[in-house]
């Protein structure tokens, strides 16, 4: 029994935070995240394929890499702690799902080669509570609105849930953007009637779900090891009555609350992650669990990075705010938290 | 990574399950629900049953067996506690001498003090209580000022202790004493004394609960024997910070399984009053997900023993997260049952499958004893965060 990552996990660990140091310092991340542009850099792209990232759980039989749910939570969790923009989640979960079923067309190696991007399309409402008419797909053709498709814009490929089915739309897509508060991601809605080919019964997406949830889970947990870190660093160096003011036990107490929720998320992702590799029957409640656990987890340590670092920490030239920002993209997509508290009851036979 | 138990330890836990089927006649709810108890009868119930495990070598499992142990790691003891918490078996009577006098004797007590103490606290013949906090020393310990002086081949006792459990049920009581009122840590000695040594005075205290599990002692002139010093004088904070650390030990898993079969019995509470609407729903699911979560840190903590690793601040991580939980959790149980959820166990019409006003009540005591939430911040702040320490 072991915790800790395996020899090879933690080289992969080693490996991606070495490559996400080098190749995605925040200060470009931040010229990615404030430009009007696709929400992330080509090249930058181009070498997450080509370093194998895209198809991290997709069968090697079928181009992937043939790993796990706890090598995608690595991964992942590295993204989020370096400030990684892009649709590198959202690819993963298209690869993943692509991977589900016969590939007649080549989209799935295409994607994996980073050579087409292909997305989810989920959504059918901008707001919870009123959900539009789900899309249709009858006589080989798809009809209906989905809104935030993520990264619709650079896309040639949507994987669009329909009412009975996930079928697939080839692009390019005219997709009205969907601006929101967090440049890390690029939101539009599409509108389709378009010809379209099945992929699939919706039940595709079960696995697909569970594997977003470890992986946003994961990305959040990143992103609160970051935000906490920041924390202690500057609460280490900004004085005030004459001592670092990580010196007051009113927010040392804070400092160990964001330590407390950032390490059970830990455990619940990893956990979760491992339970999913293993076909462990408590997959699908460990899955739920975690996401609606590090949703709410990380607005607690996401709220306090910014209220300890003071006014600094309400500007834009820190960073702590593009980081805010990501988690509640995170944590309202991917499963939002009441559909995974409703998902863990049900697990849970309650 | 890898969550599964080996199997042996897979091993253990089929045995053990198998031999609580064969023995646990009713669980403790059930017990606890029985009006033909009373405090005492529930107090004797669980001497039996501590001998019944004793009997079957479930005591002292990561002990030494030349004291009566098993001899295994603290993994089988973490099973133990996880399958007895989700067998619902009532807890032992002598937790405290099992739980931390043993492992003190162990680690720091001479070879007679460990034959003459170890076998009777097995077997429940000698009930421990601990005789650490004081009226002005809680969470801030080392200013306790019980003193011990030595006078020939006897130390002499003074002063008072508090909030000491099993204290109106116990036999004898391990002191922590001042020994030198000039040295705040290195001052203090670990002593053993024997309740019906004159002089020693227990009164009981009425808890919320309206139960009397824990008292307070006074020591008036109380002469023990040198002998039953452990440890070297001046030793006694060592001594005490070793039996903390078991104190908290590993427990999430069996928090978690406790908590599991009260959340079953809370779901299906709601189903039967008809709580199922969105809001009843949400609630109930933020405590199975947090639950889960306890577990899923439970587990951790397992695979960090198994791995022979000492748990360090991790305890502390583990405490505020099953302590602050129990209480969010019991909250939401009588906010979801309503106001029949603050009936006492026997009154006409309660809900039987879990008794919701004491475990309400008890669920305050968790953040309290054992280090409060505040003192395993102060410990994560400066051993994990290693936060600059407020130079008073």
């Amino acid at each position: 029994m072991r915790f800790a990552l395996s020899e090879d996990q933690a080289l992969l660990q080693r490996a991606t935070r070495e490559f996400f140091a080098a190749e995605f310092p925040m200060a470009c991340n931040r010229r990615v995240m404030e430009a009007d542009g696709p929400g992330f850099e080509p090249a930058g792209w181009a070498r997450l394929a080509a370093m194998g990232y895209l198809g991290l759980t997709v069968p090697a039989a079928r181009g992937g890499q043939g790993l796990g749910a706890v090598e995608l939570a690595v991964v992942l969790e590295e993204a989020g702690r370096h400030g990684v923009p892009g649709p590198l989640l959202d690819v993963m979960l298209a690869a993943a799902l692509l991977a589900a079923a016969p590939d007649d067309t080549g989209l799935l190696a295409d994607v994996l080669a980073g050579r087409r991007l292909a997305v989810l399309a989920r959504a059918d409402a901008l707001y919870a509570g009123a959900p539009g008419p789900a899309a249709t797909f009858a006589g080989g053709r798809v009809r209906g609105t989905k809104y935030f498709v993520p990264f619709a814009g650079s896309a040639d490929a949507l994987l669009v849930t329909t009412a009975g089915e996930v079928v697939v739309a080839e692009g390019p897509f005219a997709a009205v953007p969907l601006p929101t508060f967090d440049p890390a991601q690029r939101f539009a809605q599409v509108d389709l009637d378009r010809a379209a080919t099945r992929l699939g019964p919706l039940e595709l997406l079960e696995p697909v779900d569970q594997l977003a949830a470890v992986g946003a889970s994961a990305m959040l947990l990143g992103i609160m090891q970051t935000l906490l870190d920041t924390t202690i660093a500057y609460t280490r160096t900004r004085h005030a009555f004459g001592k670092p003011i990580a010196a007051f036990q009113a927010l040392q107490h804070r400092m160990a609350d964001m330590l407390v929720r950032t390490e059970a998320t830990r455990a619940a992702v990893y956990r979760a992650a491992w339970c999913l590799d293993t076909r462990d029957p408590d997959a699908a409640l460990a899955c739920a669990a975690a996401k609606a656990w590090a949703g709410d987890a990380a607005r607690l340590v996401a709220g306090e990075a910014i209220q300890m670092h003071g006014g600094i920490g309400f500007t834009w030239e820190l960073d702590v705010h593009f980081h805010v920002k990501r988690v509640k993209t995170l944590e309202q997509h991917y499963g939002a938290t009441s559909a995974q508290l409703e998902r863990a009851l049900v697990a849970a036979g309650y | 990574m890898d969550l599964q138990l080996s199997p042996a330890h897979l091993k253990f836990r089929d045995e053990l399950r198998a031999w609580l089927r064969a023995n646990l006649r009713r669980s403790w709810h059930d017990e606890l629900r029985d009006p033909a108890h009373d405090e005492n009868s529930l107090m004797q119930f669980r001497r039996r049953w501590q001998r019944m495990l004793h009997e079957a070598g479930y005591l002292g499992l990561d002990w030494p067996r030349e004291w009566g142990g098993r001899g295994a790691t603290a993994v089988e003891k973490a099973i133990f506690e996880a399958e007895m918490a989700a067998a619902d078996a009532p807890q032992i009577l002598n937790t405290l001498g099992i739980g931390l006098l043993g492992p003190a004797l162990i680690h720091h007590g001479s070879e007679e003090q460990r034959r003459r103490f170890i076998p009777p606290m097995l077997a429940a013949d000698e009930i421990w209580c601990q005789g650490f906090s004081e009226p002005g020393a809680g969470s801030d310990l080392a200013s306790l000022k019980t003193t011990a002086v030595l006078d020939g081949d006897h130390f002499v006792l003074n002063g008072q202790k508090v909030w000491t459990t099993f204290g109106p049920w116990a036999d004898w009581i391990f002191v922590l004493a001042r020994t030198d009122p000039r040295d705040r840590y290195g001052g203090i000695s670990f002593i053993l004394c024997k309740l019906d040594t004159p002089g020693v005075t227990v009164r009981p205290l009425r808890q919320i609960t309206g139960e009397s599990e824990f008292g307070e002692v006074f020591f008036e002139d109380v002469r023990v024997p040198r002998a039953n010093l452990v440890g070297q004088i001046g030793e006694g904070w060592r001594i005490a910070m070793t039996v903390l650390a078991y104190e908290r030990g590993a427990v999430g898993l069996a928090m978690a399984n406790r908590y599991g079969r009260d959340l079953g019995a809370l779901a299906a509470a709601c189903r039967e009053l008809g709580r199922t609407d969105a809001a009843s729903r949400e609630k109930l699911g933020r405590l199975v997900v947090e639950n889960e979560v306890l577990r899923a840190a439970g587990v951790r903590m397992l695979a960090t023993l198994a791995e022979g690793r000492a748990p360090g601040a991790e305890s502390s991580i583990e405490k505020i997260m099953w302590s602050e939980f129990d209480k969010r959790f019991r909250e939401t149980a009588l906010d979801l049952l309503g106001p029949g959820g603050q009936l006492l166990r026997h009154a006409p019409g309660a809900r039987s499958e879990v008794d919701w006003a004491r475990e309400y009540l008890w669920s305050r005591a968790g953040t309290i004893y054992s280090g409060s939430s505040e003192v395993q911040r102060n410990i994560i702040a400066k051993r994990v965060l290693e936060l600059p320490q407020d130079g008073r």
